[in-house]
């Protein structure tokens, strides 16, 4: 026994530490996708190194810029309306249970239906405008939001309310003064969720039926079966999503000491 | 003395003439569906006076501490009334009983001084005088310096100094406490508890404190009264007769283990006896 967790702390110690492993990891991907396609172990057309993407890229940056700017637009307006509204019931679910006791099982249940299929619809009702994209992503991203913050506001320690309400608090004052700064911290990482998927959603619809984003350009660079095109659309993407999961984290961060419980009897 | 009766527990007349700051009348409190009743509490009558150390003691699940969140407002009871002040404890009334809680519960996104200023700031009182009376509280309970910090940088103690804070920011006359030391260490415990009876003495409130802890009922009360298990009754009433201020010395007397002794036989019985 005593041997084993003595090799287990030995194995710790000559352990790479995950942060570096995951950084690691990333850069023997890049090199990989480097490395592959030049040896001929995978064909150029499925994947072309990452020089030539990259200079794919460059030579059309502004293509792709002014691609990126269209999606951005419609992921902003997407967002707003799909995380006002999501937080914004949840909530009202979270802390009215009436409410909750409807509103969850529903949207649960449509989480579960993968929306696109949904897509055509859209395209006939709203055009192949960025009106048809927004709604799309809108509703694929409201759900997580709703149900994250619903969840979230559930979680609250129940004594945060029984001391606003000694001090006085009307109902309004609970919600707006103890609920929903309490709820922050489960309502960003609803958001990184429901963020995440709004970008998944205006990408996917641009790929389907649309004139224009990031997601249009890559689907007509496929048709031209232009590989270091296609894959240089796919960085963007890439950059996109990350840019956005790295600056919810970075809040989540500020709020981190919320999720602690200040209830514990000694702190360190 | 000792013997389980049923006493009326009101004032002597000695004190009869004085309004009493708590009045209980007829407090019981069931709960549960038909045919599975529980009786928390049987018919308790306590009128405790102005400026007095009031510590409700009994074994656990005796219904002190609902006892005292009916006191505060934050439970209705089945039947009877309670006033505080003169003023009916229907709903709670922060200007005329601050509560304190086992935990702390602060709010983690406010910094000491906010977690203070929260009560005042619900019933829109100035920034400027809340300000000065939330520094008053804080420097009341000597956490002076320690404005600006969050809950999760202060100690176990020093959350409770805090909540201590927020209980008195409205000067209520009354300052209610369950078992609000529980979650401390011993050490911890022995000086807050020494640092309440100094607030205490300071501010001439009418605490009543709810606790399990004999020994710490003994050392800060004026008066004890002794709960019985299920249904909760008030049992005893014991006036602590150790002289103020309370020293660690007394707890080596043979008074104290006299009072401690008399609470003890009177709750050690098994529940139903």
């Amino acid at each position: 026994m005593t041997v084993a967790v003595s090799s287990l702390a030995e194995a710790r110690r000559f352990a790479i530490p995950p942060d570096r492993l995951r950084r690691l990891i990333g850069v023997a991907l890049l090199v990989l996708w480097e490395v592959l396609p030049r040896a001929g172990l995978v064909p150029a057309l499925f994947l072309p190194p990452l020089s030539q993407t990259l200079v794919a890229l460059a030579t059309n940056w502004a293509e792709y810029g002014q691609h990126l700017a269209l999606s951005l637009y419609a992921i902003a307006v997407a967002m707003v309306a799909a995380c006002g509204l999501g937080i914004g019931a949840g909530l009202l679910a979270g802390a009215i249970a009436p409410v909750r006791r409807v509103a969850q099982p529903l949207a649960s249940a449509l989480y579960a239906v993968p929306l696109v299929i949904l897509y055509p619809l859209f395209t006939a009702w709203f055009g192949i405008g960025p009106q048809s994209k927004i709604v799309f992503a809108s509703i694929y991203g409201v759900l997580p939001c709703f149900l994250g913050t619903a969840a979230g506001v559930q979680t609250i320690d129940r004594q945060f309310l029984v001391v606003a309400r000694a001090a006085g608090a009307t109902r309004w004052q609970m919600m707006t003064r103890v609920l929903l700064p309490a709820a922050i911290p489960t309502v960003l990482s609803s958001f990184r969720v429901g963020g995440a998927l709004v970008i998944v959603g205006i990408v996917v619809a641009e790929m389907l039926t649309s004139a224009e984003g990031i997601g249009y350009l890559i689907s007509r660079y496929r048709t031209l079966v232009d590989s270091p095109h296609v894959f240089a659309g796919i960085l963007v993407v890439l950059a996109m999503v990350f840019a956005f999961d790295f600056l919810v984290r970075a809040l989540e961060r500020r709020t981190q000491h919320w999720r602690r419980s200040t209830r514990s009897a000694d702190a360190p | 003395m000792s013997s389980v009766v049923p006493i009326r527990t009101d004032l002597t007349s000695a004190a009869a003439a004085v309004e009493p700051a708590i009045r209980v009348d007829g407090i019981s409190l069931t709960y549960g569906a038909q045919g599975r009743v529980t009786n928390a509490l049987e018919n308790i009558d306590l009128t405790i006076a102005p400026g007095r150390f009031v510590v409700l003691v009994g074994p656990s699940g005796c219904g002190k501490s609902s006892l005292l969140m009916m006191m505060a407002g934050l439970r209705r009871p089945t039947a009877g009334t309670i006033t505080c002040g003169g003023r009916a404890m229907t709903a709670p009334q922060p200007d005329v009983a601050g509560v304190v809680f086992q935990e702390a519960s602060l709010y983690p996104w406010l910094t000491t001084q906010d977690n203070v200023e929260f009560p005042l700031a619900l019933r829109g009182t100035p920034k400027a005088e809340r300000r000065e009376r939330a520094r008053d509280k804080i420097a009341l309970v000597g956490l002076a310096g320690f404005e600006d910090r969050y809950p999760h940088e202060l100690s176990g103690g020093m959350k409770q100094r805090v909540s201590i804070a927020r209980g008195l920011v409205q000067d209520p006359p009354i300052l209610m406490l369950d078992e609000p030391f529980a979650a401390l260490d011993e050490q911890t415990r022995m000086s807050m508890g020494n640092e309440l009876l100094r607030i205490w003495e300071q501010t001439g409130k009418t605490v009543v404190f709810v606790t399990h802890s004999l020994s710490e009922a003994t050392y800060l009360a004026d008066e004890i009264i002794v709960m019985s298990a299920r249904p909760g009754r008030i049992i005893d009433r014991i006036t602590v007769d150790l002289p103020r201020p309370r020293t660690y010395a007394m707890m080596a007397t043979p008074r104290f283990a006299e009072l401690r002794e008399r609470i003890w036989d009177q709750i050690k019985h098994p529940v139903g006896e």
